[in-house]
């Protein structure tokens, strides 16, 4: 276990973080948890770069954040996808999209 | 946008730079508690939910650190925070801060300065209109490379006709004269211009009008300086009239207060443009141009030159080998100072390499102190840059603090500077501090920094942790490579300041010769007065002359006045004539090369006034009248030049100055300086004021006093005016004139010795800083010497001889460089060779002894060494 690679591929954590945010506005642990569940534990997030990606996002205006309370009352600073955000993740699962599919394909080709 | 935005929270960050950390430490909390209670919902005890999570999101603070380290503005942050360490380091090091402060003060202060002059002198345009347009005409001779910056009449007229390529060609001419007013009658600079004058300058008056053509001799403008000064304001000026050489002139027109071309001029009167002189061998005018819009000065210079050939086929006697040139107005009014400037930039460029070679020295020190602080910063992993940009960054900060002190020094240097400039360095009066200069000198003070930090940088980035914690430099163990080094800097610092020592020792020599020059007469106890008085018609020359004669006795009869004369031509003064002569009677003559010599016109008594020996013969007398027979005295150098060994008295001697009379030689005088006192004496001829009054009205009357000649000025004064109250007068002394004849050579001799002088302190600073730390480091070394017996003259001896190698080897190198250097000071010196072995000498055994004395303190705290205490010292 130990020797599986659980880092979320190079560049996509900006992608997924946007897509994990499209449902509905989440603190941190809620992003990390969501990934992890739906990923089946494959991608595991370390707090320090979420919260420096986190930080990247809102600064790119891709996210709002605000302190509230979570569902445990406990307050938390929740993230929030802005419009922007809409737009740039539409645009980052097209990209994924179009150059997964062409590392699929070579990979067959391969096999 | 996004750019924006970036901006705006990383600066809000660095404003509320606690707020984000707590917010981010507040997140990161709170993530962990959340990541905790999800793993005790799922089961887990309270201790095994906090260690699962820590080993699966690792520690808060780690997270903390990474969320903490987003964004530009912590690289700001380390910077500033690395600033403060910096200002703190040097806020603790009292000493070193003080001195290296200090020494770039004065490199960077000295640098500014001269800086300030070149910027104003050579590189700000021309506060006239068009300036790059704007130029003067110049006569050469092809053979000789003799070049005046003056054209004949003719000449002028002919390039002003014919020059397409010149939009406009005015011709001037002019000096110092008397300006009579109604009230009284004032000495200022007056130029004689024609109509183009106007437009070569694209002149606007500020009151009145321009004069037109036919106005020659009637109208003159006036700068608003002069107008203020004698009318009260410009409006006030306009229709005044003044007498200038005893015509009536009405002011027409004011132009603004800043223009006084050429030199100092405050009236320009109007003279037509059909010049008086028409001789093609008398250079009566001084031209300037202005050039067609887009033609180059090649082209320009291009089309003068043809016309030059056809004048020189048209005129093959009078223009032979003659080329008319047209030379940039900028370069015309500066190129004389040129070489001074260069020298003194070349000067303050040493005086700051000094300086460099100074505070890289003390910061050697200080990195050699901190090299057990690098190593421990090293060994817990710090990169070679982050161990590099402390020293860089105190070495910055060092530099600004020395900049803003060298800019306190320039200010005042400035001052000192406009106020010592001779009258030909030009644009004096424009000198001042700007924007340029302040670029300037900021910049000169980042590259000090730099080149003086670099060295200890680099050794900083170099140190191996576990060597430089093993080593104690205070055991005498210290490395080799450090001392070669620091020795290094003080050979080169000497080799500086020698070259410095020998510039100044040879331009000091140069002023003293000059100074002391036997000049042929004496300076000693003589009032000059200059005075003007005006004459236009035959019988007002008469007039003049019986008016002179007058003024002679009267003031001859004042109590302390010993002797009173008159002349046209005094030396180290402004007036004066010369040509060339023919001679009867004498060496036969070549007729290629005519003699030539200075003529000056005297009344009886001038020879015995001045103090300038009468050889043979007699002085002018009474007799001598302009209806008796022409006679002329001759300096010896004349009568050897023309007569050889004949003897002259009684021969027959004619010159062009005004009438085609020959003249009898009647005496023979000795030689003197003419000009100043670094000229040779020469040939002259001396006429009697009676037999030449045209040349008369405008005179020195010189008076050989017996009480200080300046107490005398009111009394001499109210006895001219007693006579005729329209005489303009201006008084000195001969000293005086001659003090102003070398005020360049003194110039440059003040500053040169100046800048060597602080050359020398900062090298002495330097060889004492060296010393000292050296003897500190050999404490150890030195203890353990004298505990086996060393007594404290080997050790003093020792100390000593190790400065004075590195002195001799630094004036050896400064030897070889003053040697390549000398060609540059050349042209500048008056009765010493560069090579001169009395400077040459002086400036080692200075240097020697500067380095001997500055090593003579650290080697006395040498001897005192306390071998007990220095071996138990650690």
């Amino acid at each position: 276990m130990a020797d599986e690679n659980t880092d979320v591929i190079q560049g996509t954590l900006d992608m997924l973080i946007l897509k994990t945010l499209s449902l509905e506005p989440m603190h941190g642990f809620g992003i990390t948890r969501r990934m992890e569940q739906v990923s089946r534990g494959v991608f595991k997030i370390n707090p320090g770069s979420l919260l420096t990606a986190l930080q990247r996002l809102e600064r790119a205006g891709w996210l709002d954040s605000e302190w509230k309370q979570t569902e445990n009352s406990r307050r938390a600073k929740f993230y929030a996808l802005t419009r922007a955000g809409k737009k740039q993740l539409e645009q980052e699962t097209a990209d994924w999209a179009r150059r997964a599919s062409a590392v699929a394909r070579l990979l067959k080709a391969e096999a | 946008m996004a750019l924006l935005r970036s901006l705006v929270h990383g600066i809000r960050n660095l404003l509320r730079r606690t707020d984000r950390e707590r917010d981010v430490a507040e997140e990161v909390e709170q993530y962990f508690q959340e990541a905790v209670s999800y793993q005790m919902e799922r089961g887990m005890t309270a201790e095994e939910a906090r260690r699962n999570t820590r080993m699966e999101a690792g520690t808060m603070s780690k997270a903390r650190e990474q969320a903490n380290s987003y964004g530009w503005e912590n690289a700001v942050s380390t910077f500033f925070s690395d600033l403060r360490f910096a200002a703190r380091q040097l806020a603790k090091h009292r000493a070193f801060t003080l001195t290296a402060t200090l020494t770039l003060a004065i490199g960077i202060g000295a640098n500014a300065a001269i800086f300030t002059a070149i910027d104003s002198i050579l590189l700000a345009p021309l506060p006239y209109n068009h300036p790059d347009r704007l130029a003067v005409l110049a006569t050469r001779y092809s053979n000789s490379g003799f070049t005046i910056q003056r054209v004949t009449g003719p000449d002028g007229l002919d390039m002003r006709e014919q020059a397409k390529s010149l939009q406009a060609v005015s011709l001037m001419t002019g000096g110092e004269e008397g300006v009579q007013l109604r009230d009284h009658a004032t000495y200022t600079e007056v130029t004689w211009v024609d109509e183009n004058f106007a437009h070569v300058f694209n002149l606007q008056p500020i009151a009145g009008r321009l004069f037109a053509d036919a106005e020659s001799h009637r109208s003159a403008l006036v700068n608003e300086q002069f107008a203020r000064n004698n009318f009260g304001s410009a409006q006030a000026a306009l229709g005044q009239t003044v007498h200038i050489e005893n015509e009536a002139i009405e002011i027409v027109g004011v132009l603004p207060g800043g223009f006084h071309y050429p030199r100092k001029t405050e009236v320009w009167e109007a003279f037509s443009l059909l010049p008086e002189s028409k001789s093609r061998t008398a250079f009566n005018y001084r031209a300037v141009a202005l050039l067609r819009n887009g033609v180059s000065f090649q082209t320009a210079q291009a089309e003068l030159g043809g016309i030059s050939q056809r004048l020189q086929a048209a005129y093959p006697k009078d223009n032979r080998r003659k080329q008319i040139m047209v030379l940039p107005m900028a370069e015309a009014l500066t190129g004389p100072a040129r070489p001074t400037l260069m020298l003194l930039w070349a000067t303050v460029g040493m005086i700051l390499l000094i300086a460099c070679v100074n505070v890289t020295h003390l910061q050697l020190v200080r990195a050699m102190e901190r090299q057990r602080e690098i190593a421990i910063r090293k060994a817990l992993g710090s990169s070679r840059w982050q161990v590099m940009r402390p020293v860089i960054l105190e070495s910055l900060l060092l530099a600004m603090l020395g900049c803003a002190a060298g800019i306190l020094l320039a200010i005042p240097a400035v001052h000192m500077l406009v106020a010592m400039a001779p009258d030909e360095l030009p644009r004096a009066h424009e000198i001042h501090l700007n924007g340029w200069v302040l670029v300037f000198t900021v910049t000169l003070a980042v590259l000090t920094s730099l080149v003086s930090s670099i060295l200890p940088a680099m050794r900083a980035a170099k140190v191996n942790a576990a060597d430089a914690m093993k080593q104690d430099a205070s055991r005498g163990m210290g490395r080799k490579g450090a001392a070669t080094l620091r020795d290094g800097l003080v050979v080169a610092e000497v080799a500086a300041t020698f070259v410095l020592a020998v510039a100044a020792g040879l331009l000091l020599r140069t002023m003293f010769t000059l100074m002391t020059n036997d000049l042929g007469f004496q300076t000693r106890q003589m009032l000059v007065v200059d005075a003007d008085n005006p004459a236009h018609s035959e019988d007002d020359y008469r007039r003049m002359l019986q008016q002179f004669d007058e003024i002679f006795a009267n003031l001859k009869a004042v109590p302390g006045v010993e002797h009173v004369a008159g002349v046209m031509g005094l030396p180290m003064g402004p007036y004066g004539s010369n040509g060339n002569y023919t001679a009867r009677g004498g060496l036969p003559m070549n007729p290629d090369h005519a003699p030539s010599a200075i003529f000056s016109i005297a009344s009886p008594g001038y020879f015995q006034t001045m103090g300038i020996p009468m050889l043979r013969g007699r002085d002018f007398n009474a007799q001598d009248t302009y209806d008796n027979p022409f006679v002329v005295v001759i300096s010896e150098s004349a009568a050897r030049q023309s007569f050889g060994n004949i003897d002259p008295i009684g021969k027959q001697i004619h010159c062009g100055l005004d009438s085609d009379n020959w003249m009898m030689v009647i005496g023979v005088v000795g030689d003197i300086r003419q000009d100043s006192p670094a000229e040779k004496p020469g040939p002259a001829l001396y006429m009697p004021m009676a037999q030449h009054p045209y040349h008369a009205n405008q005179i020195h009357i010189v008076l050989r006093t017996q009480v200080k000649p300046l107490t005398l000025m009111n009394t001499v004064q109210a006895k001219i005016m007693q006579t005729n109250s329209q005489i303009a007068m201006s008084f000195t002394t001969m000293d005086a004139l001659v003090n102003e004849s070398i005020t360049t050579e003194r110039f440059r001799a003040v500053l040169i010795s100046a800048f060597a002088g602080a050359g020398l302190l900062l090298a002495m600073l330097g060889v004492y800083g060296t010393m000292a730390y050296t003897v500190a480091q050999r404490t150890f070394e030195i203890g353990l010497r004298m505990a086996f017996g060393a007594n404290r003259a080997i050790i003093l001896r020792g100390i000593l001889r190790h400065a004075a190698r590195l002195a001799c080897i630094g004036i050896a190198v400064g030897l070889v460089l003053s040697l390549a250097l000398a060609r540059l000071v050349t042209a500048m010196l008056v009765g010493v060779r560069p090579m001169d072995p009395v400077s040459l000498g002086a400036a080692s055994l200075l240097l020697l002894l500067t380095a001997i004395v500055a090593a003579a303190a650290p080697g006395l705290k040498a001897t005192r060494v306390n071998p007990l205490s220095a071996l138990r010292a650690e």
